[in-house]
């Protein structure tokens, strides 16, 4: 397995981590985050559909980044939903909002709405280094093949 | 190859499963939350619905287990700035 393999590796496991940690801990006090959703900025109306949309999206997240087929796809996901919630902490921290509300989701809701920041930031960096990554092995092994089917 | 790929799922998969099964609160379900209004315990009401904890070192809200009040949701309590919210949102 060679150098860049391991890294896409290291990378999709950490994404996996993150994506799979945030939605069992939504849904192990699923009440708690129904009432933490209620609580963010934006209509209650909102929150039947967030409270389900945000965790299985994840998950669905969490594993296309598992098998190799979907896994630019769910470094593409991965890379939009870290983007979202980034540009959500920035919005909270420029006071776009009429309040700022606590923050959510297990440990994570320890962080301060800055620590969120570079903490989500640090999450799109490693997104986009999977893409690149995953994108040159991709195409690269569509080379490989090209070649070898010209030559038979 | 394919033995070091699975190793790290499966790593990556038991790490964060272990660790919201570590981290999960164990209170058990609390049918009212209270607010200290610096006298006495007011119950809160729902959260999002009848009050809000905004970003705060402070306590919002307290759960009473029939002998003490502990700090259960970290923040500042408001109802005042939340209704102007609500009343912006319904003129919408």
């Amino acid at each position: 397995m060679s150098r860049r393999q391991v890294f896409i590796e290291c990378v999709a496991a950490l994404l996996i981590m993150l994506f799979l940690y945030a939605s069992l801990s939504k849904f192990l006090d699923f009440e708690v985050f129904k009432g933490e959703m209620n609580n963010q900025p934006f209509p209650n109306s909102w929150t039947p559909f967030l409270i389900w949309f945000i965790p299985l999206t994840e998950i669905a997240v969490a594993l296309s980044l598992i098998f190799e087929p979907t896994r630019l796809a769910g470094f593409y996901a991965s890379l939009a939903l870290m983007s979202i919630f980034t540009v959500y902490s920035v919005f909270i921290l420029l006071h776009f909002f009429r309040y700022v509300p606590c923050s959510c989701g297990g440990v994570i809701k320890h962080l301060t709405w800055n620590q969120h920041l570079v903490f989500n930031l640090f999450f799109v960096v490693l997104s986009v280094l999977g893409i690149t990554l995953q994108r040159r092995k991709y195409f690269k092994s569509i080379f490989i093949n090209k070649n070898k089917n010209s030559f038979v | 190859m394919n033995k070091i790929k699975w190793t790290f799922m499966a790593l990556a998969i038991i790490l964060s499963v272990g660790g919201a099964m570590a981290t999960r609160p164990h209170h058990a379900k609390i049918d009212t939350l209270y607010f200290y209004n610096g006298t006495a315990y007011i119950p809160a009401g729902e959260l999002g619905t009848d009050y809000i904890c905004q970003s705060s070192a402070n306590v919002c809200t307290y759960a009473f287990n029939g002998i003490t009040y502990t700090p259960y949701m970290q923040g500042n309590y408001d109802n005042v700035q939340f209704q102007a919210t609500k009343v912006k949102e319904n003129k919408k």
